[in-house]
């Protein structure tokens, strides 16, 4: 399928506070209660429509662990959008936030768009963060925030799609150096007939016979 | 003849076995390639290993971002055998695609008789592919097959038998006992060198005959392990490397590697000690034109017409300029080890067939490497000399027998002295020296001392180290100095042999005990066949017996069945017949040919009425010409009279 744009996300934040599910959930519509430790990093995406055009949005889903930090910070790179996730119903994933914001602003492009997310809203009983603290840490922090669901789907579809629209938006104004992939948007190639998401549209591997191994 | 017809059953069923369920989408997605191009089509669509279970073309787009190169690893590890580990990065940019492979296998090598116990075995290979993917892919898929066919050949002389053990316990390499078949020993390793070797081959000539039909594939080294009868063996054809990486004995507790709860997990340094006692073993050697430049050079020396005339086959001590025509220049040829003076003439201007040094070094001024598959169409830049004759797709193979370490495991060192086995491809070797990446196999180990997926992260933390990270200007650094990190694709495998030895001790202790019961039985079955001959005495004298059914082909004996013609039966026998045919429904997998020595007196019994009862057939040929004429048959009789139809 072709699209108009594809806006690179990353998803960040502790390990267990449901990255994976989130993805899951927007990619698949589906939750896993039981998920594996996510080692390394996983791909997801999707298509969606803004303001009458096609973008695909694709999610590089990285390991919470901080054994992984280090690898993941080398993702940020090439991400338009970032998803920051909490669990509201673990403080100490709350008060990471600040960590894990250092760390994307320091290794992502300065446009990235970030969405502050609390997960498991669905647990309201075993709340341990108020829904008002993500909010301002969200304000004071200049992040988008909302409270979602990856076990109900509350609030997911909006994370993601929300996100979207401001790096539209930022395209829109200018901001983003579209031309440069590694800001993580690419143009479609829409008017041509071979799809640009398939192997093989670039030849025989694209090598050259020269001086290879 | 045969061979041909081997290997296009092999490119015929290979492309729909792959090693995991992942075909259907993999499938789809090669039908979509097909219209992308005008060009022939790939013998196998572009995939990852199908351990990393990158099924969709989204997520084989993201892992081959040349920007940000993402190190991917199997998402669920049990997907590999014991725990080991693997993990891979795309090139910066150089080709478009990750053209390195990799693949495992675990197969039984089992006694179509079953006079054997079965040998298991497991295989790893890993490729590294250049001039496009298609060589590395086509060995990912096929490689395994091909050599589970070249064991299979031998099968007979590789199965465990009753002579290789001595007290329940294993002859280190026993000869075979047959000197009449062989008039030089062969040992069972000789013929796995040999399997590895032919199987070598094999693949590089399924891929020259695939080239008139498919989109031209390349070339690809080739690194392959192979753990069988508690050896690891190591073939090689190219520069991807296999390194056993070791700890001296007891510097595990001496270092007093901190358990990680004691300080944080994030900050434990790498530990002095640890290292310094780590050592690496090279398991294969590298092939490339300056390594392999005496084969070079004596290709050429021995077949000058290769070279077209626009190169010679000469190595200076110094390049040779015109200036210096008619003097006197140092020099050796072929397979010289020293030098010799001679008067530099007008040939020795010409492009020498190795030039450059190191991992620059050139074959006619084109390739980087010397051995593996494929390159049957690669041309030399500028001269358009082919490639090809100048590569063999001939491995070196070293091999390691477990059963001679000497090992004591401890808390801090469970993988003894048995090592780990680390098999990359030239973009972790490219800029990690072996002693490095020891190093870095045992730092991390440490680090993470009880974790399932620990071999994993030994994976993922080398080619971490390997990519490096990219800097401002978009060039990519080694972490810990300003050097060049690698820019190609990087593939590693991490083994750890001990887990293989394991499960081997576990298996020859099954296959023992299988050996004592097999002989228990037989012991019992001999005492049973003197009563047995007794009643087939009787019974036989009874019957009247026309014809005597051929012995069973033994691979047929499953098959095998009794045709009866009713009406020719006695009476008394007919009795016996109802009763075995109440039998064979109510046991249909029951083989009804089966040899005495294996049964207890009761079957033997029944078996030796049903024996008779072959006898009894008068016409032996009838039932599959004329099916109508026997009234009363079995349903076993019918099904196996309905396989034999399929057959024909």
């Amino acid at each position: 399928m072709s699209y108009a744009y594809l806006f690179k996300y990353i998803i960040i934040g502790d390990t267990g506070v449901g990255k994976s599910c989130l993805l899951l959930q927007f990619t698949d519509k589906r939750f896993q209660p039981v998920h594996d430790l996510t080692i390394g990093v996983e791909f997801g995406a999707r298509m969606i429509t803004i303001d009458g055009k096609q973008i695909k949005l694709q999610i590089w889903d990285t390991a919470g662990q901080e054994a992984f930090r280090s690898i993941t910070r080398s993702y940020y790179r090439g991400a338009a959008g970032a998803l920051l996730v909490y669990d509201i119903t673990r403080r100490e994933t709350f008060n990471h936030l600040t960590t894990w914001l250092e760390d994307a602003r320091q290794h992502s492009n300065s446009n990235m768009v970030i969405m502050l997310i609390g997960n498991k809203s669905d647990l309201d009983s075993r709340r341990e963060v108020k829904k008002e603290e993500g909010e301002a840490f969200a304000r004071e922090h200049g992040l988008v925030f909302m409270e979602t669901s990856a076990r109900t789907a509350a609030n997911v579809e909006e994370a993601f799609i929300n996100t979207a629209k401001e790096i539209y938006e930022k395209i829109q104004e200018g901001v983003f150096d579209i031309n440069n992939e590694a800001n993580g948007i690419k143009i479609g190639q829409q008017a041509t007939p071979t799809n640009p998401a398939l192997p093989g549209s670039g030849g025989a591997g694209g090598a050259v016979n020269s001086g290879c191994c | 003849m045969f061979n041909n017809f081997k290997n296009r059953f092999i490119s015929a069923i290979a492309p729909d076995l792959p090693p995991l369920p992942s075909s259907e989408r993999e499938h789809q997605r090669g039908a979509l390639r097909l219209g992308s191009g005008q060009q022939m089509p790939d013998k196998f669509p572009y995939a990852r290993p199908p351990f990393l279970q990158l099924l969709t073309a989204d997520e084989l787009r993201a892992s081959a971002d040349h920007n940000v190169r993402p190190i991917i690893v199997p998402r669920d590890i049990n997907l590999l055998p014991w725990g080991t580990g693997y993990a891979e990065c795309v090139n910066s940019g150089k080709s478009e695609w990750n053209e390195d492979q990799a693949s495992f296998s675990r197969q039984v090598l089992s006694d179509p008789e079953h006079n054997h116990p079965d040998l298991p075995y497991t295989y790893f290979g890993i490729f590294d592919g250049h001039a496009g993917y298609g060589a590395a892919l086509a060995a990912s898929h096929q490689f395994h097959h091909i050599l589970h066919e070249k064991l299979v050949d031998c099968i007979e002389l590789l199965l465990p038998r009753d002579a290789d053990s001595e007290n329940g316990k294993l002859q280190l390499n026993a000869t075979f006992p047959h000197p009449i078949y062989f008039q030089r020993r062969v040992s069972k390793d000789d013929l796995i060198i040999g399997a590895l070797e032919s199987a070598f081959f094999h693949m590089d000539s399924l891929i020259a005959q695939d080239r008139d039909r498919y989109r031209d594939a390349g070339g690809c080294t080739a690194c392959v392990s192979l753990f069988i009868d508690g050896k690891m063996y190591v073939a090689n054809a190219g520069d991807s490397r296999a390194v056993l990486c070791q700890r001296r004995a007891g510097s595990g507790t001496s270092a007093g590697v901190t358990p990680s709860t004691t300080t944080e997990p994030n900050k434990i340094e790498p530990d002095p000690v640890d290292a310094a006692h780590s050592y690496p073993t090279a398991y294969s050697a590298d092939h490339t034109p300056e390594t392999e430049r005496e084969r070079l050079l004596n290709v050429a020396r021995l077949k000058p017409h290769l070279m077209g005339k626009q190169y010679v086959a000469m190595e200076y001590a110094k390049r040779p300029h015109i200036k210096d025509m008619g003097q006197r220049i140092l020099c050796r040829q072929g397979t010289m080890k020293g030098w010799t003076y001679k008067t530099l003439t007008r040939d020795d201007l010409r492009m020498p067939v190795v030039n450059g040094e190191g991992k620059r070094s050139r074959l006619l001024g084109t390739l980087g490497v010397t051995r593996g598959f494929g390159d049957h169409d690669l041309l030399a830049i500028n001269t358009g000399i082919q490639i090809k004759p100048f590569l063999t797709p001939h491995p070196d193979v070293r091999q390691r027998d477990l059963s001679q370490v000497v090992s004591i495991l401890d808390e801090h060192n469970e993988d003894g002295d048995y090592g780990i086995l680390v098999m990359a491809t030239d973009g972790l070797w490219d800029v990690s020296e072996n002693d490095a990446v020891a190093r870095t196999v045992f730092q991390t180990l440490s680090r993470y001392p009880k974790e399932k997926h620990r071999y994993t992260m030994v994976a993922q933390e080398l080619v971490a180290r390997a990519r490096g990270k990219i800097n401002d200007s978009g060039h990519w650094r080694l972490a810990d100095s300003k050097a060049a990190a690698t820019v190609d694709d990087i593939s590693v495998i991490v083994i750890p042999v001990h887990q293989y030895y394991k499960e081997h001790i576990e298996w020859t202790h099954n296959y023992t005990r299988e050996l004592e019961q097999r002989r228990r039985k037989a012991a019992e079955a001999n005492m049973a066949q003197e009563a047995v001959n007794v009643l087939n005495g009787i019974i036989a004298e009874e019957a009247h017996v026309v014809e005597e059914q051929p012995y069973p082909h033994p691979q047929h004996q499953q098959q095998q069945q009794v045709v009866v013609q009713v009406e020719q039966v006695p009476a008394l026998l007919r009795q016996e017949q109802e009763e075995q045919e109440q039998r064979a429904q109510l046991e249909p997998e029951e083989t009804l040919v089966v040899e005495l020595s294996d049964e207890t007196p009761v079957q033997a019994h029944l078996e030796t009425i049903n024996h008779t009862m072959q006898k009894v057939q008068l016409d032996a040929n009838v039932p599959e010409e004329t099916p109508e004429k026997t009234t009363a048959t079995s349903n076993k009789q019918r099904n196996n009279r309905k396989g034999k139809g399929n057959r024909q």
